[in-house]
């Protein structure tokens, strides 16, 4: 009853275009974003933000990056933990070799890096595709994890073998290292992630993303409209990588402080994947969806026999959530194949319709 | 610099070939492993075109069932036929859960379902079994276990591991068995008939469903027996599961549904990352086993995009 | 029925005396064609001139799709030469030949499913728009006012084809007819010199079949289009088309007016088969 689009006559093709052509929506999102940048910041304490906002926003990031290549361009990869690792490094020396740099900048400056080490990855894709490009991707997943252990510069030459990040100021603020604010990491990560999203929500819905998608649903057809794929899919891998290698970089710098190569496996991979199928293949609300539910769900089974009063040894608890989380990907591909973003969908059409079932 | 590439490992393997040799029945050894697994990929992909990503974890979860229930006191053959039984019950329950519910689905969605088994499966077996490598019985299930060494020229020695001939043998054994299956029998045939198309199939009174269930189960015993062979040579561990990603370049080499390509895929990337590792690896400071198989497969893939035994793909429109 | 149709339009339409001829657009010479050991083309010629319906008609395997997929840059002949606006066109892709204003519908049609019709047509402005990643990345300005602009065609486009109300459908939900309709419009997007259509009316029934050749004509009367287009049934392609080309087990077995190739007795014996 409250949702509907009714009596909302669009008179130019401007409106008609925008982001959120529905009044409801557009305040919906102003409330969201109140509350990421109002509400919770004025509420949460620590370990909130530590464990579940910033966790949760890098995940987003990257799931979006991978859903710009796999679920709008169609190319499946199972290398996007390598590439947010090559972010992850690159950021790191860069604030090695330019210590006074503004490191938010170098952060966003990583991503470049990995972007054209994902281009080169995937040029292959014009000659190979379906299942046979996921070998080229992992070909990358474990090229790059072995370059990550092997070249000794990347971590500047550590024992551990693991990369720490050092303290960093941005106009007086301790932005990075451990004495960092939980909040001011927040706001930084924050107020990345909503830029990007906005930003590839603007490139998906232009020529760029019709092109993508045009390759996506019949390459061939594709073709024959005018669509160079070698071009188009490299800068699926460029666009998709880049992002994956910012959330890569904000990963360590903003949340963990310290990574080793093991940060970026074949595990992280795969963890990106899950939200980006489970929140839904081609949408950017899908997945902040499926990183939330990724992320979020193990930490609440965590709690949850703690509620109970009932003593459960941490590694069982891991176990299972590896069950459920299997179980619930099964479950909801049967459901809902197309993820969250579609239930979300379907949950709007039934609000609109209300009380009516049809 | 170009010496080191192109002449220097083939003058080492001049000078020690009793090494060369040692090194290519290592790499003999690891292919037939890989092709174990990527057999049963091909199995499930032919029946279904399904891409069992939890084929690996299969591996495993055979592998931890056989030895967590001799560690439970059940006698090693006794546990043997257990397994049997558990690969049997996984199978049809895997039928019915996730591919009864998601038939006529995209194949990423079919592929991601796996993914999720594979994630079920790993929490599962853990969960039951715990996380620690457990030793393969293999003296309980009468596999040889010594090794001959063969001497070789005036001052030369090459070692086999009897488990790894009886690897070999029982690779061979399976294979014939399959092939035999596939081509001479009834169950068989219907298969082959579901592999190239579900609809005709169902149409001349095929139950895909009951053909499903089968294929699994096979799936299921190429899964104990390479979870047998590979425990012994190492410990039975989710650790196998990295390994078992190997078994997509392997099936990439030899085409997704044919057996022999499976064999021949796999003692390609077997001879080429021991060699690869030991003649070329030092170069580069070491450890490219863990990528070699993937450049391999994707060099190939840039020549023939359709694998080694695929056929030329013509696109039509 | 198609005999019937056929039967009816003879008398109609009286071999004319050719009209002055037209600029040919599109000269395909000798062309061959062929997939490993099969033959697919053989040693065809003809031309498309400017401004005409220029249809091709052959029994099932006579090796039309192919011929269009030649056309339009998919398959490269072995032999022969393709001669576009009095060029010798060289080996391209398709994208080169999207871009010299070739464009084509599909015998089974090739929409991007995932896409709205909107989008759908959108995609047909892909070659016009040029706003570069960096614009198009703020949507703001040049790419917006770009994007608004090329809205605009696409509506007329719409609206000439009547599909209004499926606007912003995910074409996968409409049914078949609709789903040709959209296609039309999707190549009627990019602004073509010379349309290919391959079945347009395949599987269609009467009422749909009437509608689609109304648009059919009045592209090429309104807009000037050339068209090229595969058809199966006698009655439509007796009626559209300008010219008509024949082929058969990959040959040309005849060429001309629609009423001399219906005479053609090559015609008849490779439609109805004839006993060695």
């Amino acid at each position: 009853m409250f949702y509907r689009e009714a009596g909302q006559f669009k008179t130019t093709y401007e409106a008609d275009q925008a982001l959120f052509p529905i009044r409801q929506d557009r305040i919906a999102m102003g409330l969201i974003l109140a509350v990421a940048f109002v509400a919770i910041p004025l509420l949460a304490n620590d370990f909130f933000l530590t464990s579940i906002m910033i966790p949760f926003l890098v995940f987003s990031l990257a799931a979006i990056g991978l859903n710009i290549l796999t679920g709008f361009a169609g190319q499946l990869s199972l290398g996007s933990g390598a590439f947010m690792g090559v972010g992850a490094y690159a950021a790191y020396k860069l604030t090695s070799i330019f210590p006074d740099a503004n490191v938010i900048v170098l952060v966003l400056i990583s991503g470049v890096f990995s972007a054209g080490i994902g281009a080169i990855f995937g040029l292959p894709s014009l000659r190979i595709k379906g299942l046979y490009l996921a070998v080229t991707t992992l070909a990358a997943q474990f090229f790059l994890e072995w370059c990550f252990i092997r070249i000794p510069w990347l971590y500047n030459y550590n024992a551990s073998g693991a990369i720490e990040i050092p303290r960093r100021e941005v106009f007086g603020v301790i932005v990075t290292g451990a004495e960092a604010l939980p909040l001011t990491r927040y706001f930084i990560v924050l107020s990345i992630v909503v830029v990007i999203a906005f930003l590839v929500a603007n490139v998906i819905r232009g020529r760029i993303g019709r092109s993508w998608m045009m390759i996506r649903d019949m390459d061939i057809a594709a073709e024959l409209m005018g669509v160079r794929p070698l071009q188009t899919k490299l800068l699926a891998f460029g666009v998709s990588s880049y992002i994956c290698g910012v959330a890569g970089a904000m990963m360590v710098f903003f949340w963990l402080n310290a990574a080793e190569p093991s940060s970026y496996s074949i595990t992280l991979s795969f963890q990106i994947l899950f939200m980006v199928i489970l929140g839904g293949l081609g949408s950017i609300a899908g997945s902040f969806l499926g990183a939330a539910f990724i992320w979020i769900l193990p930490v609440f089974l965590r709690f949850l026999p703690g509620l109970f009063g009932v003593e459960v040894a941490a590694e069982s608890i891991q176990h299972v959530t590896f069950m459920i989380v299997g179980a619930l990907i099964i479950f909801f591909l049967i459901v809902e194949p197309h993820g969250l973003a579609r239930l979300w969908q379907i949950g709007k059409q039934k609000l609109r319709v209300w009380p009516f079932p049809y | 610099m170009l010496y080191d590439i192109f002449i220097d490992p083939f003058v080492q393997m001049g000078a020690q070939p009793d090494f060369l040799i040692q090194v290519l029945w290592e790499g003999f050894v690891s292919g037939i492993l890989y092709a174990l697994i990527a057999l049963g990929f091909v199995l499930i992909f032919k029946a279904s075109g399904v891409f069992n990503f939890a084929q690996g974890i299969m591996v495993v979860f055979a592998g931890l069932t056989l030895v967590g229930l001799h560690e439970q006191g059940v006698p090693a053959f006794l546990a043997l036929i257990l397994t049997i039984g558990v690969m049997g019950v996984l199978a049809y329950g895997i039928e019915r859960v996730v591919m009864r519910p998601l038939v006529n689905q995209p194949d990423i969605i079919l592929l991601m379902a796996t993914i999720g088994l594979t994630y079920f499966l790993i929490g599962f077996g853990e969960f039951v079994f715990g996380g620690e490598p457990k030793r393969m019985i293999t003296e309980e299930l009468w596999l040889p276990t010594g090794s001959t060494a063969i001497e070789f020229g005036e001052r030369g020695l090459v070692l086999l591991q009897h488990i790894d001939i009886a690897a070999a043998v029982i690779a061979v054994l399976m294979v014939s068995g399959l092939a035999l299956f596939f081509n001479k029998t009834r169950i068989g045939r219907a298969l082959r008939a579901v592999a190239d198309d579900h609809q005709a199939a169902l149409s001349v009174g095929i139950s895909l469903n009951q053909i499903w269930a089968i294929v699994w189960f096979a799936a299921g015993i190429v899964a104990l027996a390479t979870g047998i062979m590979w425990g012994a040579r190492s410990d039975v561990s989710f650790a196998l599961e990295i390994v078992a990603f190997k078994a997509l370049p392997v099936l990439i080499l030899g085409g997704f549904t044919s057996v022999p390509g499976a064999i021949i895929g796999g003692l390609i990337i077997g001879f080429g990352e021991k060699l690869g590792e030991i003649y070329w690896g030092p170069l580069v400071g070491g450890g490219i086993e863990s990528w070699l198989a993937y450049i391999i497969a994707l060099i190939f893939l840039l020549f023939r995009p359709q694998g080694l035994f695929g056929e030329r793909i013509i696109e039509r429109v | 029925m198609n005999a019937v149709t056929a039967a009816k339009v003879v008398p109609a339409q009286p071999v004319a005396a050719p009209e002055p001829e037209r600029e040919v657009l599109l000269k395909v010479d000798n062309v061959s064609l062929s997939f490993g050991g099969v033959k697919a083309i053989t040693n065809i010629s003809f031309d498309i001139r400017k401004g005409e319906i220029r249809a091709i008609i052959g029994p099932n395997g006579a090796g039309k799709t192919s011929m269009l997929n030649v056309i339009n840059g998919f398959y490269h002949p072995q032999q022969g030469t393709i001669t576009w606006r009095g060029e010798v066109r060289r080996k391209m892709r398709p994208y080169e030949a999207a871009s010299q204003g070739i464009a084509r519908t599909f015998q089974n049609v090739a929409l991007f499913k995932g896409m709205t019709t909107l989008d759908n047509i959108m995609s047909g402005r892909t070659l016009k728009m040029h706003r570069n990643f960096f614009w198009q990345v703020l949507h703001y300005g040049p790419a917006r006012d770009e994007e608004i602009a090329h809205r605009r065609k696409v509506e007329d486009i719409i609206d000439f084809l009547e599909i209004q109300a499926i606007r912003k459908t995910p074409v996968g939900k409409l049914p078949y007819g609709l789903q040709k309709r959209v296609e039309l419009g999707r190549a009627l997007a990019m602004e073509p010199e010379l349309l290919l259509l391959d079945e347009p009316m395949a599987g269609m029934n009467l009422e749909e079949k009437e509608d689609m050749s109304r648009f059919i004509i009045d592209v090429n009367q309104e807009f000037g289009t050339t068209i090229a287009l595969i058809e199966h049934d006698m009655g439509v392609v007796m009626d559209l088309s300008d010219r008509v080309v024949v082929l058969d087990y990959g040959k040309k077995i005849a060429d001309g007016a629609p009423a001399e190739v219906q005479a053609s007795q090559e015609v008849i014996d490779a439609y109805l088969g004839v006993s060695h």
